[in-house]
């Protein structure tokens, strides 16, 4: 390396060091300490001496049933929720892309003005709209007509759609970054199209979808790592009870739970370890497939 | 398009991963060393966004006496990205060497109002200014964030001195931490005989005296006397003993004649709270023509903070049988199953839905305050959102069951932690605020005194706070109550599992579970869901 790129390094590394040591004091260290912790008997609910347990933790969570019965709450969940943060947010970015709509700038502006709003006050305000007898969505529901509309926080068959419409009411930021990539497409690619008669469908199929892969590969990966994660809303709708029936009785709810309600401190980071495990292996097995349908402009391989 | 996408991809990936684990997302907590910082400062009263002392936010719960550690504000706002609310800090300006600093945590319960924050506040300066070896550092959490602050400070080393005021509830999910008082009574002198010695009794954990008298809430049957008035029946007995006279449509119902005096129990009352509920089209729940989907007034509502209190009515009764096991008290499940089919059968008790609903049903954490249920079993700590039930309300004597009447009862105290490395000037803080300091504390708190020479005080303080009331409450009846309370109390603790943990919140959380689902869910078959109950129980316990 020359002094100059080595100076310049440097300058780049002392810039970027209030993050570095931000991660590592509030992020890594925080990791590790966790596995640390997930092979003793650290409780806050026992007197007991701190002590190596070595992999106690991890039998007792292979042997839990509410282990299993969460993970399939959160895969069900995963099934409704990830294809419609993948559609739909690409979808309302076609239509606000396309230059026959009037007004798009209105449209961003109100697409994305939920977004900005603190996420647990939309949750809440969601709770009053979906309640089953006072709440507004089932008012309109009955005015049209459906004189018993869905209990959409308290019947395990509606509940993961409501949680879904909760969902979707936050897509603007996803819909800004589908926007962004659909602005890359090159024009003269949909011109090119035309000429070959391609109509709508044909420009989306051959075009736009190859062109968007790696934005929807974005989505999709940060999806699925967020419905790994997913917590706030269940949590706030349904006091973290896990009610109805145990659907909303999420991963992430029973690590919390176990952490800070039953306080047991080492038996939640094992379970945050399992869950790191579980999104590591989807994720790389994402990464693998990603050869075999992401277009990526320009590269050797592609 | 280029690989910058991918570099997003796996960058963002690494770094949510990472934060996951770390507890950034998903289990928050605040951290011990950030309250510290904060404690160093000069004294200062932080800002504060406190919800009303007694409610906890979210949940519709009073919050004096704690059932499950609530969905935290700081979790919600953390993962939102809005900054978490302050804890406020009320410290001692200096401490000089060899002072000893007695640090007071609340709020496990009651005590985290900006108003109530304020009395606190005088409270430690009082104290700071009048001992000079001896200081007062108050923290003072919002009960939202208080177990998990608290499990928090714990796990790192830092736990406080003293907590307080908290419940048998919040005491126990902390069971076994508790500094046994009676070698420092013993030591000090220190005069319990100024409480019944019953009062004092109620503290013992075996031979251990974990706590001694500051507050109590006694229970009682709150009731809007014009919605009795108004179909022309008379109102709830306020005498403990005393049959219900039955007239008018009260008569015709309970199958009696005219003036007849029946007992007042839950069968009356069931029959009672049908009368008094009535649909937009004043039809009452013991019409043909009554329609449930269109309620404007509910005839009662049970104190469902927690399955065991809802039980408590019915009769005293533990869910540790006498061998160790899980136990469901027979009364008990009479009580829930009587409670489920007031909801979804003869729906004369608010159902889940609309008590979740805080705009129409409930604003205030009680429905009763909404001025739309008839009567409401509850503790004293209810009268906070009295103002907002009108000015015609009164209390009577709770229903009996199986002839005995049980008012389920609760009690605040301050505690001290095991292993304080101040035990003595803990004590002497202690007895400061059962005793100099009890009057302003109580007061604020909105708790009776522990102190019978401090009640009449509390009682004209809170008679004062309703305005003008159509009759005058009878407060009678909570005194009253305090013969009737449940022994053991609703609350006891929880058996220890096989690993010596305690279970007490994994207990919580399992029967809070089933109340949500009692509340939310129609047609089930509660024999099977109670026997289920008892299950889960045993099975936390044996782990």
């Amino acid at each position: 390396m020359k002094p100059l790129e080595r100076r310049e390094a440097l300058w780049g590394f002392i810039f970027i060091s209030p993050w570095i040591i931000g991660f590592v004091l509030f992020t890594m260290l925080p990791t590790l300490a966790t596995l640390g912790l997930s092979f003793t008997n650290f409780s806050l609910a026992t007197s007991a001496p701190l002590a190596f347990v070595g992999l106690k933790n991890y039998q007792d969570m292979l042997a839990d049933p509410q282990v299993w019965a969460s993970l399939e709450v959160t895969f069900t969940f995963a099934a409704f929720w990830l294809p419609m943060t993948l559609i739909v947010p690409f979808m309302v970015a076609v239509i606000l892309n396309s230059p026959s709509l009037r007004g798009s700038s209105l449209f961003r502006i109100l697409i994305f003005l939920p977004y900005v709003i603190p996420f647990v006050a939309g949750v809440l305000i969601w709770q009053n709209t979906l309640s089953p007898e006072t709440g507004w969505l089932n008012e309109g529901l009955r005015a049209l007509g459906w004189a018993n509309p869905p209990d959409w926080l308290n019947d395990p068959t509606w509940i993961y759609p409501g949680l879904v419409l909760v969902g979707v009411w936050g897509i603007g930021g996803a819909v800004i970054i589908n926007l962004a990539g659909l602005q890359n497409v090159p024009t003269e690619l949909y011109d090119a199209a035309k000429i070959d008669g391609a109509g709508w469908w044909g420009q989306m199929r051959h075009v736009t979808l190859p062109l968007m892969s790696p934005v929807i590969f974005y989505s999709l990966t940060l999806g699925l790592v967020e419905v790994m994660q997913y917590f706030l809303v269940p949590f706030v709708l349904k006091n973290g009870t896990g009610e109805p029936g145990g659907s909303t009785y999420f991963f992430n709810l029973y690590i919390y739970k176990s952490f800070f309600t039953f306080q047991r401190m080492s038996y939640g980071a094992t379970l945050a370890w399992m869950l790191f495990v579980i999104t590591l292996v989807l994720t790389l097995a994402l990464f693998a497939s990603a050869r075999r349908w992401v277009y990526y402009a320009g590269d050797r391989n592609s | 398009m280029n690989r910058s996408w991918l570099r997003l991809s796996v960058w963002a990936v690494i770094l949510v991963i990472l934060a996951a684990c770390a507890g950034n997302t998903s289990t928050p907590a605040p951290t011990a060393a950030g309250q510290t910082a904060a404690a160093s400062q000069p004294a200062s009263v932080a800002p504060v966004t406190a919800p009303p002392a007694s409610v906890s936010p979210g949940t519709n719960q009073p919050s004096s006496e704690a059932t499950e550690p609530p969905p935290s504000e700081e979790a919600t706002a953390e993962a939102s990205g809005t900054p978490p609310p302050t804890p406020v800090i009320v410290a001692p300006e200096s401490v000089a060497p060899g002072v000893k600093l007695v640090r007071w945590y609340c709020c496990l319960g009651t005590g985290d109002d900006p108003t109530q924050v304020k009395v606190e506040k005088k409270v430690i300066e009082d104290f700071n200014k009048a001992h000079s070896d001896i200081q007062i550092e108050g923290e003072f959490v919002l009960y939202a964030q208080a177990y998990d602050t608290l499990a928090t400070e714990i796990a790192g080393g830092n736990p406080p001195d003293i907590i307080g005021p908290v419940g048998f509830g919040g005491a126990n999910a902390f069971s076994g931490h508790w500094l046994d008082l009676q070698p420092l009574i013993d030591s000090t002198g220190f005069d319990t005989s100024q409480w019944e010695s019953s009062a004092v009794d109620y503290f013992k954990v075996g031979n251990a005296q974990e706590g001694l008298p500051f507050a109590i809430y006694p229970s009682a049957l709150f009731y809007q006397v014009g919605a009795f008035q108004e179909i022309g029946i008379n109102e709830p007995p306020h005498k403990y003993g005393d049959q219900y006279v039955a007239i008018g449509p009260a008569a015709a119902a309970l199958n009696v004649s005219e003036g007849t005096a029946v007992p007042w129990d839950y069968d009356t009352a069931r029959i009672i709270a049908m009368l008094l509920t009535v649909d937009t089209n004043n039809n009452d729940a013991t019409q043909s023509g009554f329609d449930p989907t269109n309620i404007a007034q509910y005839g009662f509502e049970p104190q469902r903070d927690d399955l065991r209190g809802l039980g408590a009515y019915w009769g005293a009764g533990s869910l540790v049988a006498p061998d160790g096991t899980a136990q469901i008290p027979p009364q008990w499940a009479t009580a829930w199953k009587w409670y489920y089919n007031g909801m979804w059968t003869d729906h004369f008790i608010v159902d889940g839905p609309r008590f979740n609903d805080q705009v129409s049903w409930n604003p205030d954490g009680v429905p009763f305050c909404n001025g739309k249920v008839a009567m409401a079993e509850n503790f004293l700590w209810s009268t906070y959102c009295m103002t907002s039930a009108g000015d015609n309300w009164n209390v009577a004597a709770v229903p009996a069951y199986n002839g005995t009447q049980t008012a389920a009862f609760n009690a605040d105290t301050f505690r001290i932690w095991k292993d304080t490395a101040n035990p003595d000037a803990a004590f002497t803080v202690l007895q400061y605020l059962l005793g100099p300091a009890a009057q302003a504390l109580t007061t604020t708190y909105g708790a009776m005194p522990a102190k019978e020479d401090l009640r009449d005080a509390f009682f004209q303080q809170l008679e004062d706070s309703f305005g003008t009331l159509q009759n005058p409450t009878d407060w009678q009846v909570f005194l009253d109550g305090i013969d009737h309370a449940d022994v053991p109390n609703f609350e006891s603790p929880l058996p220890f599992n096989k690993s010596g943990e305690n279970t007490y919140n994994e207990s919580l959380s399992a029967i809070n579970t089933y109340a949500t689902r009692w509340d939310t869910t129609q047609g089930l078959d509660l024999d099977s869901q109670i026997t289920q109950m008892q299950a889960d129980l045993q099975a936390i316990w044996d782990k």
